[in-house]
């Protein structure tokens, strides 16, 4: 109650068709902070991420984000939900722009929707897309960017709402090398702002340099959770170290 | 006398009033089944899209039923069936209602495929942006559903205004009751049927053409509405400005970093 979490995850539970995916986890993301969630595909990690937003509704457990619960024992408690995701901003794997909308109108249509007069929108969008390095590509729609334009677009949709969280899904999993820097390094740019992020993500790396807090997630249970120096340098569980060897060994060719 | 001479011999501008309003018949045959169609046809696709069960069955036996009876035993039935167990409707509802319960099976089915194709993605990015759910079908998946649906919708309009000659079995005022009308008058078959095809032909054609500009205009991205035009004017304005200083911390309400992104 009294430390400021913006996001508070407490014995999380999920199942799909009978298979546990998560399992009494817990984990804070407080304000200002990076937590990083790793771990192999399949572990659980992104369906953590999206519980927070509700996308995925966990069975059990709690979830409280910017001090008010949303989510409890299995039931949506939160009123509104539009107000909910538009505290808490989302970054998919795969951009989800909307490919029938300029890079300025997806950054746009939230805050309309939201009740932003159209000016303030877009002046609001065009400030946004400044930010990420894109105003020369502003009426471009997302069939005519790159990968990283498109991801660098996707950021500034999911800033435009004001949100109190981003929370990151693999973000640079489906780019190139290069586009992967030029994402990481808005990221970079956000996380020195102070932003609150909760990133899942395979770019150990990028986790160690970023993070404030890594939690290692397999088989739906957090392994081990601690600073990044520690779980990343000194991993106490053999699940960890078995698992950052075998990143080593796939992951020299993009060190 | 030459065979083209020979061939039109009917007196063509003692029928150009009640061509005229034949023509305009077709019209708003057209016009009206085409929009009750695209109205229904959008309602059974969703209905076959619910997650509730008995709907989708519904929705299913609605199309699968008109799908398979001809066009014409089904103006026959709203017509001649209706009519017979008192159930009377003039003209131009028996008319309208027939097209409109047999194209909206159709426009269904295309519909249903264009809006599945939409990726489920598309309804979370618009879900994690705090839109309602009516705001998602509304600004997120029916514009790029209209998108994928608009070739095949466009056959379907050219069809119906074509079957609306169909409605000549219920002497429905059209063209092509008008071309039997004159037939009966002048025993010039082939003149006159000439003619109306070629008539058709001069709605269809302008009409596909326009159809297919439009489905490029929106493949290309361009604005269809006064209202995003002027948003994109604007967006133009205001991207191509050169930011001032100040503007440039506004990703949260910190202090501006050291150096720009590149």
């Amino acid at each position: 109650m009294t430390t400021d979490a913006v996001v508070r995850i407490t014995a999380l539970g999920k199942s799909f068709d009978g298979r546990r995916v998560l399992d009494d986890v817990s984990l804070d993301v407080p304000r200002g902070r990076i937590v990083s969630v790793i771990g192999q595909s399949g572990g659980g990690k992104t369906t953590l991420l999206r519980c927070v937003n509700l996308l995925e509704r966990p069975d059990s457990g709690t979830i409280e984000v910017a001090g008010e619960t949303v989510h409890s024992d299995g039931r949506t408690v939160c009123r509104d939900l539009a107000r909910l995701r538009r505290t808490v901003g989302m970054v998919f794997q795969r951009f989800h722009l909307f490919p029938h909308l300029t890079a300025v109108e997806n950054v746009m249509l939230a805050q309309v929707k939201a009740g932003v007069p159209e000016r303030t929108a877009l002046e609001r969008a065009v400030v946004l897309l400044r930010r990420v390095g894109l105003a020369h590509r502003g009426l471009a729609h997302p069939d005519q960017m790159s990968g990283g334009e498109q991801q660098r677009v996707a950021i500034a949709r999911a800033l435009a709402l004001k949100p109190e969280v981003l929370l990151f899904d693999e973000p640079t999993s489906s780019l190139d090398p290069e586009a992967t820097r030029e994402v990481l390094r808005v990221m970079r740019e956000l996380a020195r702002e102070g932003m609150t992020m909760m990133l899942v993500t395979h770019e150990l790396p990028f986790a160690r340099e970023v993070s404030d807090w890594v939690a290692f997630v397999d088989g739906g249970r957090i392994i081990e959770a601690g600073p990044p120096a520690d779980v990343l340098g000194r991993p106490q569980q053999a699940r960890t170290r078995a698992f950052l060897t075998t990143y080593e060994s796939t992951a020299v060719v993009g060190a | 006398m030459t065979t083209a001479a020979g061939l039109f011999q009917v007196p063509w501008s003692d029928y150009r009033s009640d061509l005229l309003d034949a023509l305009l018949k077709t019209l708003s045959y057209t016009a009206v089944s085409f929009a009750g169609a695209a109205l229904l046809g959008l309602a059974v696709a969703l209905l076959r899209l619910s997650r509730v069960w008995p709907l989708r069955a519904l929705a299913a036996v609605y199309t699968e039923l008109f799908k398979n009876i001809p066009l014409l035993a089904i103006i026959f039935l709203t017509y001649f069936g209706l009519g017979s167990v008192d159930i009377r409707l003039d003209v131009f509802t028996a008319g309208c209602l027939s097209l409109i319960v047999f194209y909206s099976a159709y426009l269904s089915e295309i519909f249903r495929a264009a809006i599945s194709g939409i990726h489920d993605g598309q309804t979370e990015a618009g879900e994690a942006l705090g839109l309602s759910r009516l705001s998602v079908f509304g600004h997120v998946v029916f514009p790029q559903a209209l998108r994928l649906a608009l070739p095949g919708t466009n056959t379907m309009l050219v069809d119906l205004l074509k079957g609306t000659s169909l409605l000549v079995t219920i002497s429905a005022a059209e063209l092509m009751s008008e071309a039997r009308l004159i037939t009966s008058s002048t025993f010039r078959a082939l003149e006159v049927y000439l003619v109306i095809s070629a008539l058709y032909f001069a709605l269809c054609y302008p009409l596909s053409q326009l159809l297919l500009a439009l489905e490029r205009a929106i493949r290309a991205g361009k604005p269809l509405t006064p209202r995003r035009r002027r948003r994109l004017r604007t967006a133009r304005a205001l991207l191509a400005e050169t930011p001032a200083l100040a503007e440039t911390p506004a990703l949260a309400d910190t202090p501006s970093p050291k150096e720009a992104t590149a």
